[in-house]
C-alpha cells in the first residue's frame, strides 16, 4: 500500500521537475518530457485513480461506516424516527439470517480455503427439510406449535435439532463425495466442483418441490407484538430470530474456543500438515466443520421460514452470494467477522434498498462485494489472505 | 560445476504421453459417435414419430417395406455394415481390456465397410429420391427419403471411414482429423433435421451460439487461466447492443453484419473495463468478482438504466437480417450457416492466437504469474487482452442471439448461462479448442435435444406400458442437474476434460504439489 503511494508521489515529482532525472518505472513521464509538454490528461487521470485507490484501500472501514451512517441519517431525514426504527429492525432480522449463513462460508474457507458455493443451496435444502419435518404426521408439529406456549417450545425443540442434524449430514456427505478428493488439486478445481454441487442441489429441489414459491406455514408459529418502541412494532418473531442467531453464534464461538474439536479446527485452519503431524484427525475435523456450518445454515433457514414464510428452489443462490459478501466483509476465515459482516450487510441492503429502491438492493450488495475484493480483500477484521487468494 | 546443470535438467516427457493421450480420446469419441449416429438413424422413426407425424425414414423402413431386386441387396449391405460399425466400439473395448492393440486388418476391413456403406446409402438415396425407383423399395413416400436418417447415416459412415481407415492419422493429428470430420457434419446439421419440428433448428442455432460462447470463455479460462463466472454479462452486453441498434426501441435499424462488429467492440470494451478491477486478484477471488459483475449487469438491465434496456420485459421485435434475396426470419437455417462461418473464422483466429506471442504469454501467466512478470510479460495488458478478446467473442454471439430470438430479456443472461458455458468447456477440455467444440456439442445435444424429446418419449412409453405418471415427468427441469453432474464428475474423474489439452494435463498432474507448496510458503 505504502510503496504504491510513494511510487505515485515519485512519479508526480518527476512530472513536476520535467527533466526526467528520476527513472519512471513505466516510462510515462519520460515520454512526455521528450515531447516537452506537461503530462497529458491520461497520465494525470491514472495518477489520480491510483491515489484514489490507495485512499479507498487505506480508509475502507471509515468510508463504509460513513456511508452507512449517512444512509441511516438520510432515511431518518426522509421518513422520521418510525421509518428509521422499522428499517433498523428489518436490517437486524435480515442481518441475523445472513450472519448464520455467512458463518458456514467463513468456517469452510478458513479450514480448506474453498468457497463452498453449495452452501447457499444447503440453506434452501434445509428450508425444505424443515418444511417436510413440520408437515410430518399430518402437520402434528405445526398444530402443537400453535396450540400453546409449551407446545411451541416443544415444537421448536423438535424442529431445530432434526433439521440441523439433517442439514449437517448433508454438508458432510457433500464434502466427502465432492470436495475431499480434490483437497490437494489446483485451487479452481474444487471451486468448479462446488458450483456443480450447487447446481445439482438446485436441480434436485426444482424437480422434487417444483418451481413455485412454497409457503412453509411456519410463520404462524410465533405471533404477537412484544414491545412498541418509538412507534415501531417489535414482534416476538423478530426478537426470536435475532436472539436465536446471536445465541447460536455465541455458542459456536465458545465451542471453537473451548472444546478440543474447536482447537483442532483452529489448528487445521492454521496449518493442515502440521496438525496432521501432531495427531489431529484432519478429515474428521473438516467433516465437523462442514457439519456445523451446514447446521447453522439450517438454523438460518428455519428462522427465515418462520419470518418470511416461503422457500423456493433457487432462493439460496442469491442469498448465498450475499452471505458470502458478509463473510468477505468481515474478513474471510474469521467467525466473529462473519457475524458482524452479516449484520452490516443486512443494514446496507435494507437501507440501500430504502434509499435507492428495493430493486437495487441486490446490485448494491454485489457492488460492495466487488469493491471489498478489489480494494480490501482482507475485509474489516481479517488477517492478510492476499497471498492465498 | 557443469555436472549440476545436467543433473538438474528436468526429465524428458515420454514422447507418447501427450499426443497419444489426446489422440486416443478423439478416436474413442469418433468410434462411439459413429456407432451412435448409425444406431440413431435406425431408431429415428421411433424417436421422431411420436413428436411429429409422418417424418422419419430409416433403413429399417426399407426393410419393412419388402424391397425387391437390387434394393434388397443394397439394404442388406447397409444392414451388415451398420452392424459392423455399431459393434466395433465393443470390439475396441474388448481389445482394450485385454491390453492388446486392435489388429490392423480389422481397421482396414471396417474402413472398407464404412466406405461401402456410404456408397450404398448414397445409392439408396439417389435411386429412391432422384430416379424414383420406388418398386425397388416397396411403398415409401418419396418425400420422406430426404429426411434426417439419410444424413445421419452418411455422417456416421464418414466418421467411421475416417476413424478406422485413417486410424494413425486420427491418433497423431487429432485436431486435423476432428476438423475433417466435424466440418461436413456441421454443414449438414440443419439438413439432418430438414422436416423435423422447429425446435431442432433452434437447437442447432443454440449449438452454434453456445459454441461461440464456449470458445470465448475458453480464451479467458483455458488460455489465460482466469476463472470468469460472469461471462454471461458480456453475452448480455452484445445482445443488448444488437437489440438497441436494430429494433423499434430507439428507432435505429442497423444491419446485423455491422452489429456483429459493434457488439464485439462494445463487449470487449466492457471486458477490459470490468477486467481492470480484477487484475490484482487471483484464483477464487477473481472468480467471485466476475460473478458479482455477472449479477450486476443483468440487474442494471432489469432496472432499466437510463431507459435504455426496457426493464424486465427487455427489448422485443429485433430486426432479422437479409442476405440478398434470403430473408433470415423465414429461412432460419441461414442463421446457422452464417454462425458456422463465424465459428470457423473464430476457431482459426484462436488457433493462431494460441500459438502467437500473446498465447504463450497467457500460458506463462496461467502457470506462474510472478515468473511471467519477471520474464518481462506485461501482466496487466496480457490479462486485459484475454478478458477483452473473450468478451468480444461473446459480443458476436450476443448479437446473433438477439437477432435469432428477436427478444432479449435480462433473465436470458443469468448465472446459469455462465455455468452452462463453463460446463461445456470443463466437459470438453479446458484450454483445448477441439475439446471445447466437443463439449459444447455434447451438452447442447443433451439439453436442447435429448431432454426436450424425453418428455415426448416418456409420454409415449407411459401410454404404451400403461404407466401414465411417466407422461407427467418434465425433463426440461433436469437441465440444472445435467450441468451440476457434468461439473462434479468431470472435475472428480477427468479434470482435463474429454479431450485434454496437453499443457493442461501436465499442469494438472504437477499442479497439486506446487499449490500446496505455495500454501505452506504463504503461511510460513
Amino acid at each position: 500500500m505504502s510503496d504504491e503511494t510513494t511510487a505515485s508521489a515519485a512519479r508526480a515529482t518527476a512530472g513536476a521537475i520535467g527533466h526526467g532525472t528520476l527513472v519512471d518505472p513505466r516510462g510515462l513521464s519520460a515520454r512526455t518530457d521528450r515531447a516537452g509538454t506537461t503530462r497529458p490528461a491520461v497520465v494525470r487521470t491514472l495518477a489520480f485513480l491510483r491515489k484514489l485507490y490507495g485512499l479507498v484501500q487505506r480508509y475502507f472501514p471509515q468510508f463504509l461506516i460513513a456511508g452507512i451512517a449517512f444512509a441511516i441519517l438520510k432515511v431518518y431525514a426522509n421518513g422520521g424516527l418510525t421509518l428509521m426504527g422499522a428499517q433498523i429492525k428489518n436490517a437486524l432480522v435480515l442481518g441475523a439470517i445472513y450472519a448464520l449463513v455467512a458463518i458456514g462460508y467463513t468456517m469452510v474457507y478458513g479450514i480448506i480455503e474453498l468457497i463452498n458455493f453449495a452452501h447457499g443451496d444447503v440453506f434452501t435444502l434445509s428450508g425444505f427439510y424443515a418444511f417436510v419435518i413440520a408437515g410430518l404426521s399430518g402437520g402434528a408439529i405445526g398444530s402443537l406449535a400453535t396450540h400453546s406456549g409449551i407446545g411451541l417450545l416443544l415444537a421448536l425443540l423438535i424442529i431445530f435439532p432434526t433439521t440441523m442434524v439433517a442439514a449437517g449430514f448433508t454438508g458432510v456427505v457433500i464434502e466427502r463425495v465432492a470436495y475431499r478428493r480434490l483437497r490437494d488439486a489446483p485451487r479452481l478445481a474444487p471451486l468448479i466442483t462446488a458450483i456443480g454441487v450447487s447446481f445439482l442441489l438446485e436441480g434436485l429441489m426444482l424437480v422434487i418441490f417444483g418451481a413455485d414459491n412454497r409457503p412453509t406455514k411456519l410463520s404462524s408459529w410465533i405471533t404477537g407484538r412484544a414491545v412498541r418502541v418509538a412507534g415501531v412494532d417489535v414482534n416476538w418473531k423478530d426478537i426470536f430470530v435475532v436472539a436465536t442467531a446471536l445465541g447460536l453464534m455465541f455458542s459456536l464461538g465458545a465451542f471453537v474456543r473451548i472444546t478440543t474439536l474447536g482447537k483442532a479446527m483452529r489448528a487445521t485452519a492454521q496449518d493442515r500438515s502440521a496438525s496432521l503431524l501432531s495427531g489431529i484427525n484432519v478429515n474428521r475435523t473438516i467433516s465437523a466443520t462442514f457439519f456445523i456450518g451446514s447446521a447453522l445454515a439450517a438454523a438460518g433457514a428455519i428462522v427465515y421460514s418462520i419470518n418470511y414464510d416461503l422457500i423456493q428452489w433457487n432462493l439460496g443462490y442469491q442469498l448465498g452470494i450475499i452471505a458470502f459478501t458478509a463473510a468477505v466483509l468481515g474478513g474471510i476465515g474469521n467467525i466473529v467477522g462473519a457475524g458482524v459482516g452479516g449484520f452490516i450487510i443486512g443494514v446496507i441492503s435494507v437501507f440501500g434498498g430504502q434509499l435507492a429502491g428495493g430493486e437495487w438492493s441486490n446490485s448494491l450488495v454485489f457492488a460492495i462485494l466487488v469493491i471489498i475484493l478489489t480494494f480490501r480483500p482482507v475485509g474489516l477484521f481479517g488477517v492478510d489472505v492476499t497471498t492465498r487468494a | 560445476m557443469p555436472r549440476l546443470g545436467l543433473l538438474q535438467r528436468p526429465q524428458p516427457v515420454t514422447p507418447q504421453a501427450g499426443p497419444r493421450g489426446s489422440g486416443t480420446s478423439t478416436f474413442w469419441i469418433f468410434s462411439l459417435g459413429s456407432a451412435m449416429l448409425l444406431l440413431m438413424s435406425w431408431l429415428l422413426p421411433w424417436f421422431v414419430r411420436p413428436t411429429s407425424s409422418g417424418v422419419g425414414y430409416s433403413p429399417m423402413d426399407v426393410v419393412t417395406s419388402s424391397p425387391t431386386g437390387i434394393g434388397t441387396i443394397l439394404v442388406y449391405i447397409l444392414a451388415v455394415t451398420m452392424l459392423i460399425m455399431v459393434l466395433s466400439p465393443v470390439l475396441e473395448i474388448a481389445y482394450r481390456l485385454r491390453k492388446e492393440a486392435t489388429p490392423r486388418r480389422f481397421d482396414t476391413l471396417r474402413g472398407i465397410a464404412a466406405v461401402i456403406g456410404l456408397v450404398s446409402t448414397v445409392a439408396v438415396f439417389v435411386l429412391a429420391r432422384i430416379m424414383r425407383e420406388e418398386p425397388l423399395f416397396g411403398q415409401i413416400d418419396s418425400h420422406s427419403i430426404t429426411d434426417s436418417a439419410v444424413w445421419l447415416t452418411m455422417a456416421g459412415y464418414i466418421i467411421a471411414a475416417v476413424t478406422y481407415g485413417a486410424r494413425q492419422r486420427v491418433t497423431h493429428r487429432p485436431s486435423l482429423a476432428f476438423g475433417a470430420v466435424a466440418l461436413p457434419f456441421g454443414l449438414l446439421l440443419p439438413l439432418m433435421f430438414h422436416q423435423a419440428p422447429d425446435f431442432i433448428l433452434w437447437a442447432a442455432e443454440s449449438l452454434a451460439v453456445y459454441m461461440l460462447l464456449a470458445l470465448g470463455l475458453n480464451v479467458v479460462v483455458g488460455f489465460a487461466g482466469l476463472l470468469d463466472l460472469g461471462y454471461a454479462a458480456f453475452f448480455a452486453i452484445g445482445a443488448y447492443t444488437c437489440a438497441s441498434l436494430a429494433s423499434p426501441k430507439h428507432s435505429i435499424h442497423l444491419p446485423l453484419w455491422v452489429l456483429i462488429f459493434l457488439g464485439a467492440a462494445v463487449a470487449s470494451m466492457f471486458g477490459a473495463v470490468l477486467g481492470a478491477p480484477t487484475l490484482r486478484l487471483r484464483g477464487d477471488y477473481l472468480a467471485i468478482v466476475t460473478l458479482g459483475f455477472g449479477e450486476i449487469i443483468p440487474d442494471l438491465a432489469t432496472n432499466n438504466v437510463g431507459k435504455l434496456t426496457g426493464g424486465p420485459d427487455g427489448i422485443s421485435s429485433i430486426d432479422q437480417p437479409a442476405l440478398g434475396p434470403i430473408h433470415f426470419g423465414t429461412n432460419k437455417e441461414w442463421y446457422y450457416w452464417s454462425l458456422l462461418v463465424v465459428v470457423i473464422v473464430v476457431i482459426i483466429l484462436l488457433r493462431n492466437l494460441e500459438r502467437s506471442r500473446m498465447g504463450r504469454a497467457w500460458v506463462a501467466l496461467r502457470e506462474d504469474e510472478v515468473a511471467a512478470a519477471a520474464t518481462g510479460i506485461n501482466t496487466t495488458s496480457t490479462k486485459l487482452l484475454a478478458f477483452a478478446i473473450g468478451a468480444s467473442i461473446s459480443g458476436i454471439a450476443g448479437a446473433f442471439y438477439g437477432s435469432i430470438v428477436t427478444v432479449v430479456t435480462p433473465q436470458d443472461f443469468n448465472f446459469s448461462v455462465s455455468v452452462s458455458i463453463l460446463s461445456m468447456i470443463v466437459l470438453g477440455g479446458i484450454g483445448n479448442i477441439t475439446g471445447v467444440i466437443v463439449g459444447s456439442f455434447a451438452l447442447t445435444f443433451v439439453i436442447f435435444w435429448v431432454l426436450q424429446n424425453l418428455n415426448e418419449w416418456s409420454g409415449t412409453l407411459g401410454q404404451t406400458i400403461n404407466v401414465p405418471t411417466l407422461g407427467n415427468l418434465n425433463f426440461s427441469q433436469y437441465t440444472y442437474i445435467v450441468y451440476g453432474v457434468t461439473l462434479i464428475l468431470m472435475m472428480l474423474l477427468r479434470p482435463g476434460g474429454l479431450i485434454p489439452s496437453r499443457a493442461r494435463q501436465i499442469e494438472l498432474k504437477s499442479g497439486g504439489e506446487e499449490e500446496s507448496l505455495a500454501a505452506v510458503q504463504g503461511r510460513a
